[in-house]
């Protein structure tokens, strides 16, 4: 697409020593050595090893970093991803499509899609994320799903990661037109064999108790779960987020919550990428075409460091 | 002012639908026609753009007026166009904030690509007045501003030999869809929504089929004659949209974007689509107008001053979703937002011209800007 800067400034490659990551480092298969070398470099309070494997469902989620820590129930749902392991397993690069409705391209260094590829790359050593970042405007259930068809053509990514619904919970969009094409969107990016992570729309106090807004919240929950991908409960991430952060001194000249950029997009990345690895190890069910039958991974939860 | 015309009334008309589908959800969304085929308003508006450029650079006896005035004439069109899109720009900013505000939702903020600018204000102001930076729903004047300056070269291309001009203009279009050109968004990822490397061609369509109809009365007769085929694509685009039969964008042959059916490119099927349904409606207004005159005139009204009514419905349509976004949908609301639009737009078309007409002696010298 596009002039040939453009092109350049939406794909970036970066590599990041996996050792000099932070406590985030969670292993996918043989990269226990690296791991460990993590887990001895790490960073704020991270307690032993032990501790953070057995924190995804219970608890808050210890492997993120201070400011974004979550319980892992609050933060995502998890599924399989066929595609990336197989990429993985190919060892090439895994070609990641962000796509997404808010500031998500924007302050160059310290933005969002950086922020996932370096925050990918570190907890998966030794891979190659290459991150395309596209704006989507529009809503789902107007049509835009049509454009992210083609988008994901240019792009032919393993993995779609979708900021999907807040176009849709602002327009007030009926919630079951959304839910339809939001449905025939994911069905049909799968059956390409490309996976999909889905990111539930943004979080602030004046939509707690919004009933629609929350409606379109659940629908998109329901969609992840009835198709099989991944979520990552955003909504529920930036409501626990700003709940506990009330607790703190921190103000702002337009009232606590008017952060809400800054507040998403620093957490967004680390968690996108927990739910991303989280979901590379569920177990394989050699359901998918693309896959070939795994030599068994040891315990997919196992912690990292052990 | 001139009487209600055609263009004036198919223009009025690709007003309306534009504001109606710029309101995303309401209930009227789905009787507007973009609804029931493949092109939509956005193909008209352009087309009759360059329609106009045809007129506008002609005397009344179709000979073509100075080279240097024509230049002149589209350069001080494109300044005038410019301007709107700051300003619009500017004011939706100023909407989208305020509203934040008032109803202590940041959320409003991160509407259609606006969370950029309030993220990132340094750069996104020089790509806002560079046009590189564009809300949702906000560019189709950029486009228009990139067309409408290029236009003089066409236009004078076209005095030596217009099947020529519109050949190169096919050819640039061509090699868009096929190399992928685009203009880029800045700051941001991503590239223009509407590729004016693509919908150049349908200005040059308008500008060159507004010269052949009027110079060539064989044209015309068989432009008529051709009216069945354009009513049976117009037909194959009511079924395509209603059981929503589209190509997959994965499974086309290379290069993809001429099969499928993208607006940013304006892919071919969109092309054919619009040729169709210009075939099938070029004698309805002639047959209608009887029937409905205050309604021909209200469009025309509209269509005489696009400008004006294209930037008031781009506002008060983003105004129609945050009252939508407060108040819910259903049908009182969009009944209540839709039905102000309308009122609005033809007032503003109404104001706009007894503005004109009003200061007699300040219009002798029109401003400098």
């Amino acid at each position: 697409m596009a002039f040939p800067q453009a092109k350049e400034g939406g794909r970036r490659t970066c590599r990041v020593v996996g050792a000099a990551a932070l406590g985030l480092c969670l292993t996918v298969s043989a990269a226990s050595a690296l791991a460990e070398g993590a887990a001895t470099v790490v960073s704020p309070p991270h307690p032993p090893a032990s501790a953070t494997g057995a924190a995804p469902l219970e608890g808050v989620d210890l492997s993120l970093s201070p400011e974004c820590r979550v319980p892992g129930s609050k933060l995502y749902t998890l599924a399989r991803l066929a595609a990336v392991k197989h990429a993985l397993k190919e060892k090439r690069p895994v070609r990641v499509l962000s796509v997404g409705s808010s500031s998500s391209g924007l302050g160059a260094s310290a933005s969002y899609p950086v922020r996932l590829e370096n925050a990918l790359e570190r907890s998966l050593p030794n891979v190659d994320v290459q991150i395309d970042s596209r704006g989507l405007s529009g809503e789902v259930a107007s049509g835009a799903g049509d454009r992210l068809r083609t988008i994901v053509a240019d792009v032919e990514p393993d993995l779609v990661v979708w900021q999907v619904g807040t176009n849709d919970a602002l327009a007030r969009v009926d919630a079951d037109a959304f839910a339809d094409a939001l449905k025939d969107t994911v069905e049909w990016i799968k059956s390409h064999h490309i996976d999909v992570v889905l990111i539930d729309p943004l979080f602030t106090q004046s939509v707690a108790d919004d009933e629609s807004y929350n409606g379109l919240v659940h629908k998109v929950q329901d969609v992840a779960v009835a198709q099989g991908v991944p979520l990552v409960r955003r909504y529920e991430a930036m409501r626990f987020l700003s709940a506990s952060a009330d607790k703190g001194t921190e103000t702002h000249m337009l009232g606590r919550h008017f952060r809400l950029n800054d507040l998403g997009l620093r957490c967004m990345a680390e968690h996108v990428t927990r739910a991303i690895t989280l979901s590379l190890l569920q177990p394989d069910l050699a359901a998918a075409p693309t896959t070939e039958p795994q030599p068994k991974k040891a315990e997919p939860e196992k912690p990292a460091g052990q | 002012m001139r009487g209600p015309n055609a263009i004036d009334f198919w223009r009025g008309f690709a007003l309306i639908t534009i504001f109606v589908n710029h309101i995303p959800g309401n209930t009227f969304e789905r009787w507007t026609y973009s609804q029931y085929g493949i092109s939509d308003a956005a193909e008209l508006f352009v087309f009759l753009a360059g329609w106009s450029i045809g007129i506008a650079t002609t005397d009344r006896e179709g000979r073509p007026e100075s080279a240097l005035t024509s230049i002149l004439r589209l350069m001080s069109r494109t300044v005038e166009v410019y301007r709107a899109q700051v300003i619009i720009m500017v004011l939706a900013l100023a909407m989208i904030a305020g509203t934040a505000l008032l109803l202590d939702n940041p959320l409003i903020l991160e509407w259609h690509n606006a969370g950029g600018f309030f993220a990132d204000p340094i750069q996104s102001m020089v790509g806002l007045v560079l046009l590189t930076y564009q809300l949702g729903y906000f560019n189709i004047l950029p486009l228009y501003v990139v067309l409408i300056a290029v236009a003089p070269v066409f236009v004078l291309m076209s005095r030596v030999s217009r099947a020529g001009a519109l050949f190169l203009s096919f050819c640039l279009y061509a090699a868009s869809l096929i190399f992928e050109w685009n203009f880029p968004s800045w700051p941001g990822d991503g590239d223009w929504f509407f590729n004016p490397f693509c919908w150049q061609l349908l200005l040059m369509l308008g500008y060159c089929l507004q010269g052949w109809s009027r110079e060539r009365p064989r044209f015309r007769v068989w432009c008529f004659r051709a009216m069945p085929l354009g009513i049976v694509i117009v037909v194959v685009g009511i079924v395509l949209s209603v059981y929503e039969i589209r190509p997959d964008p994965l499974m086309v042959p290379e290069p993809r974007l001429i099969f499928t059916f993208d607006k940013t490119y304006l892919s071919p099927a969109r092309l054919i689509h619009f040729c169709g349904v210009l075939l099938a409606f070029q004698a309805v207004y002639r047959w209608v107008t009887p029937w409905i005159g205050p309604i021909a005139r209200f469009l025309a009204g509209l269509g005489r001053n696009s400008l004006a009514v294209f930037s008031m419905g781009s506002l008060i349509s983003l105004g129609a979703q945050f009252v939508r976004f407060q108040y819910g949908g259903g049908i009182f609301v969009d009944v209540s937002v839709v039905g102000f639009g309308l009122f609005a737009l033809g007032f503003t078309a109404w104001f706009v011209e007894w503005r004109s007409r009003k200061p007699k002696k300040a219009a002798v010298a029109p401003a400098v800007s």
